[in-house]
């Protein structure tokens, strides 16, 4: 087991792509993450006008905010469960 | 966007069919043949990615694309193809209209794949309410008697006159009053009385109750009747002297889990639904350990509260085995953590206690350890500060600290079972698993009795939290705002913690 391939197939197929999922969106909403970001998008929405804002004009628009405003800890978090789950896949442990 | 699609509809019997089996399938697998099909099929047709949360699949087609650069764009100018799902969330892409699209069919076939996905994976099920016809003619009609309350409303606190040493009583209202889910039942209704004579349901005193406390008045509320139930109801407690303010609380729900029946029959005595048992009910396991043939010997108790010990344990037991014995037993314990951890942590019954083992069917030395089998939605910690002994009646005033937060999992039996496997030792980091359990397992602090004196008399004040993390200080009649570090510095004797997650099933 090791292409890059196959270990995106296997991430999915043992669900641990949906647990992670659910453990992120679990500590964005704990930490905070989550009001902060609706409220930017309720922000840019009233100040445009609903008529004027596509999903994707706001994914755009509010992404590199949002992306820096998850907490160090929960990237380091969601990045050792990742590394983990390569590790027992690929049997390699100086990843 | 914010107009209805007007595109759908002419296509919509043909793809809404389509639409709830690629949910079903592909979106929310709900089985794992079909997350594995999912598997094979996670790729943009175009630029082969694979991670793009933006990927779509065609509604019309078996195609595969991502939304963000222009792959599924150019799928559809070809086609002449409309309409996309995401395959991360389920909503449909209308490329007409150039936006994400709400069709209510669509939207609870998608709630109810989710679910089945969630059921699958182990994850607590997601609940939306959704008013009907009626619930929103309802809120119309009533539109004008719909209070807004800010942030800052005083609505839901009420000061309680004392009738005489009745603070232990007024420190418990508060506290059952700020319950969340005990609010939420009793503010919609949904105690159903038989009547049992004239004015004898605590339940119904109780739905009163929070009547008052959110009617918007700021005079205190006298609670005469509320007395007179208790005293009527658990003799122990009546007349005026003082009262302690946890034998109250546990005679108090133990009236209102009888008067509950009326409207939630138990099915089975042993596994009540009432609302009462419902928020406070946990079970405690108990593991009798002998120390001749290992043999377990297990038991299941209910409890509404946890009694923690303070102080140091007097050896009374006489432990024989120094490492049942740990050194640290004899220092007293200084948080909320320390209690836990001495609570849960096998005991050694001694030789003077031989209990009967099945298995040797004799009487042999044995161990005994309690963990949490089942956790409660509403956790009280009662702090023994009042040491009653043959020799002396005393309080013990140590401080104890207890956190906002509490992750009850180290206290948990599953817990115990998995760290007594040796791999779990050489495994310090959590599954992604267990994390998610872990969540399951967290509480946040909502109220804290303290008391104040003595153990011949003293008085009894609450800390209780309002609108997530407002906190305030009951006194009485007297209620003032305090801070988090106010309450966390406060000595602390019973503390109420509520499940921040709540698991729908």
């Amino acid at each position: 087991m090791g292409t890059k391939d196959e270990l995106e197939h296997s991430f999915i197929e043992s669900g641990e792509k949906a647990r992670l999922k659910e453990l992120l969106s679990q500590r964005l909403k704990e930490s905070g993450w989550l009001t902060e970001v609706q409220s930017k998008c309720r922000a840019i929405i009233k100040e445009k006008g609903i008529e004027n804002v596509t999903s994707e004009d706001l994914i755009a628009e509010v992404t590199p905010h949002a992306r820096k405003a998850v907490p160090e800890s929960v990237k380091r978090e969601l990045l050792q469960h990742i590394r983990s789950f390569l590790q027992q896949q690929t049997g390699l442990s100086d990843l | 966007m914010a107009s209805p699609c007007k595109h759908l509809r002419k296509h919509k019997p043909d793809l809404v069919k389509v639409y709830k089996s690629l949910c079903e399938r592909l979106v929310y697998p709900a089985t794992f043949s079909d997350l594995s099909h999912k598997a094979s099929f996670w790729c943009c047709l175009v630029c082969k990615s694979k991670d793009n949360p933006l990927l779509c699949c065609c509604l019309e087609c078996i195609y595969f694309a991502c939304l963000d650069n222009q792959h599924l764009k150019q799928h559809f100018d070809e086609k002449g193809h409309k309409f996309a799902l995401s395959l991360e969330t389920g909503h449909i892409y209308c490329s007409e209209c150039n936006d994400f699209i709400y069709d209510r069919d669509c939207e609870y076939a998608r709630r109810d794949a989710e679910n089945a996905h969630r059921k699958l994976m182990g994850f607590s099920l997601n609940y939306t309410w959704n008013p009907g016809k009626q619930e929103v003619d309802q809120i119309k009609q009533a539109r004008k008697r719909v209070i807004r309350m800010s942030s800052k409303t005083t609505y839901g606190l009420r000061g309680l006159v004392n009738l005489g040493n009745t603070c232990f009583m007024s420190c418990i209202l508060q506290a059952l009053t700020h319950t969340p889910l005990l609010r939420d039942y009793f503010m919609t209704d949904q105690h159903r009385c038989i009547p049992k004579g004239v004015d004898q349901c605590l339940m119904c005193e109780m739905a009163h109750l929070f009547q008052e406390f959110y009617s918007g008045k700021n005079t205190p509320h006298i609670p005469f009747k509320m007395l007179h139930l208790v005293w009527t109801h658990a003799r122990h407690l009546a007349g005026y002297e003082q009262q302690d303010a946890h034998e109250f609380f546990i005679a108090a729900l133990d009236v209102l889990h009888r008067h509950s029946r009326s409207s939630a029959m138990a099915r089975n005595p042993q596994e009540c639904q009432c609302i009462i048992d419902r928020i406070f009910t946990g079970k405690l396991q108990s593991d009798v350990t002998c120390m001749s043939c290992g043999g377990v010997s297990t038991t299941l108790d209910p409890y509404w509260d946890i009694s923690l010990d303070l102080g140091t344990q007097t050896a009374a037991t006489g432990f024989s085995d120094a490492l049942l014995c740990p050194v640290d037993q004899a220092v007293a314990p200084a948080s909320l953590a320390d209690c836990l951890e001495r609570f849960t942590r096998p005991e050694n019954l001694g030789s003077s206690a031989k209990i009967k083992c099945g298995r040797c069917d004799t009487y042999e030395e044995s161990t005994k350890q309690l963990t949490l089998r089942m956790l409660p939605i509403v956790a009280c910690f009662h702090l023994k500060r009042f040491e009653h002994s043959s020799k002396l009646h005393k309080k013990i005033n140590d401080f104890i600290s207890f956190p906002q937060y509490l992750d009850m999992t180290p206290y948990t039996a599953i817990y115990r079972d998995h760290s007594a496997a040796p791999e779990a030792h050489q495994a310090a980091l959590l599954s992604s698993r267990q994390s998610l359990d872990r969540i399951k397992n967290k509480y946040a602090l909502f109220a804290v009795v303290n008391h104040h004196g003595t153990i011949e008399g003293g008085h009894y004040t609450c800390y209780i939290r309002q609108h997530v993390d407002d906190w305030y200080k009951c006194d009485d009649h007297i209620i003032s705002r305090a801070s988090l570090d106010d309450v966390l510095a406060s000595q602390g004797y019973l503390l109420f913690y509520h499940k921040q997650f709540l698991d729908y099933d």
